[in-house]
């Protein structure tokens, strides 16, 4: 899951249990999945930096991602 | 050797006399023409001079031709068209200018020309002129329509930035995502931004993300610098590239007050590269206290979850103590009232009248005198009771 789809994930969870009408079941599953999310999501922001790259276009028309040295 | 005019004074000129001083050495037209060309730029270095446009011609060939005039004089003037590259927009009929060059000589004709490189309207004029030109002509296609405008995704994994790979424009957007966001991927997609071939090379640039497609987010971006150097941003090639572009552009060119067509095609316009980077990508720091503001509200909402399930089950609790209670006492009352009304169908209520009841030793009730026998042990039910009896004599009343 992309830290994108976790955030949004995360709100509906936090929606879900926040709203009125909700088996404790169901609340307490919500709950559970919304803990992994925080924490892989908390994971993907401590990630090291991303290297610095540049597009190359090859002669066929295919990509290819090359570093950069900074 | 016999001196012949057509091949100039430098063959057939004598040591003692000038060129052209006497029939003899008379010099060529074109010998003439082309000296006066020699002179002229010789003695004048490349100069600005102020007048109004008159006679514009663009000709076919692609060069342009006028005549620059004030009140009193006017010269004819040219710009060749390697240099009209580097105009904006050719000027209109009386407009004011300021033009750039040399003074020279056509010497087909034999004219005085002005020989124009440059070349800046009052008020950025041609600038303006051309800005507004391609301004209109995407504006009446759509494309600066406020509802192309797409959104940025909100959290981009990878971002393509074209740009000069040397520049400061690109040295501002990693330290700005460095800072803000360390773990999203900067792509660099190498373009010139200024001079003849920035247009093309950065069009190209932002096709060839188009057609890569891996990125979540492109910024087109250069540092701040003159009309001049900005030029390229005014491109109606770019600004095509970039509507054509299948994901979200950002524009970050120049500073603030500079707006450029890019500016305007771009799905958000940023004052500068670094605004753009700020603007693609969310501080990490933020989105960390965003998680915790979410960690904060499903560990509240969870709480109150279960503080509600304990209250219901507390309530259920007293509920079904009261539906007990209430369902005791029915049963209570039910029996009392039973109880009442076999008391009063009972034969003992007769004993609180003051009768008694005979019974045998075995229990059995005693109704009829031939039950008795004399010297038969008894019981005597009272009241209040009983009494041990003995049956002295047994007497029948006769029968009636």
């Amino acid at each position: 899951m992309s830290f994108e789809q976790r955030l949004r994930r995360l709100e509906e969870i936090v929606g879900e249990l926040e709203s009125e009408e909700l088996e404790l079941d169901r609340a307490l599953k919500l709950f559970e999945e919304g803990v992994t999310c925080l924490r892989a999501a908390t994971e993907d922001l401590g990630k090291v930096e991303a290297r610095v790259q540049r597009l190359v276009e090859r002669t066929d028309g295919t990509f290819e991602v090359t570093d950069v040295r900074e | 050797m016999t001196p012949s005019p057509q091949f100039g004074f430098s063959l057939t000129a004598r040591a003692d006399a000038a060129p052209g001083a006497d029939p003899t050495s008379a010099v060529a037209v074109s010998t003439l023409t082309s000296t006066a060309r020699d002179i002229l730029e010789g003695a004048f270095p490349p100069i600005w001079v102020r007048g109004e446009i008159t006679g514009f011609k663009a000709h076919r060939n692609g060069h342009w031709y006028f005549t620059l005039r004030d009140r009193m004089a006017q010269v004819r003037a040219v710009v060749w068209s390697k240099d009209t590259r580097s105009i904006p927009a050719p000027p209109d009929e009386g407009m004011m200018i300021a033009a750039y060059g040399n003074l020279s000589v056509y010497p087909a004709k034999g004219e005085m020309q002005f020989v124009v490189r440059r070349m800046e309207a009052e008020g950025d004029g041609l600038w303006a002129k051309a800005i507004e030109r391609t301004r209109l002509k995407l504006e009446a296609e759509g494309l600066l329509a406020p509802e192309r405008k797409r959104p940025l995704p909100r959290y981009p994994r990878r971002v393509a930035v074209v740009t000069s790979p040397d520049g400061a424009a690109l040295r501002d957007i990693i330290s700005v995502m460095r800072r803000r966001a360390p773990a999203v991927e900067i792509v660099v997609v190498p373009a010139a931004v200024q001079g003849d071939s920035a247009a093309l090379e950065l069009s190209r640039a932002v096709a060839r993300v188009s057609r890569w497609r891996e990125a979540d987010v492109v910024i087109v971006a250069r540092g701040g610098g003159s009309r001049e150097d900005l030029w390229a941003f005014n491109d109606e090639r770019l600004a095509r590239a970039i509507v054509a572009c299948p994901i979200p552009v950002v524009s970050g060119v120049g500073h603030e007050v500079d707006v450029t067509i890019c500016d305007m095609v771009a799905d958000v316009r940023a004052a500068t590269p670094s605004a753009a980077a700020e603007t693609v990508v969310r501080d990490h720091a933020e989105l960390a206290n965003e998680l915790r503001v979410a960690e904060r509200r499903m560990s509240r909402a969870l709480i109150k979850r279960v503080d509600r399930a304990k209250a219901d089950v507390q309530w259920l609790a007293s509920a079904l103590r009261s539906r007990l209670v209430r369902t005791t006492e029915r049963r209570r009352a039910r029996v009392s009232e039973l109880a009442g009304r076999l008391h009063a169908l009972s034969p003992l209520a007769t004993l609180n009248r003051g009768y008694g009841v005979a019974r045998s030793t075995d229990g059995r009730a005693l109704t009829s005198a031939t039950a008795f026998s004399p010297d038969m042990p008894f019981e005597l039910l009272l009241r209040d009771g009983t009494v041990a009896a003995r049956a002295t004599d047994v007497r029948r009343s006769e029968p009636a």
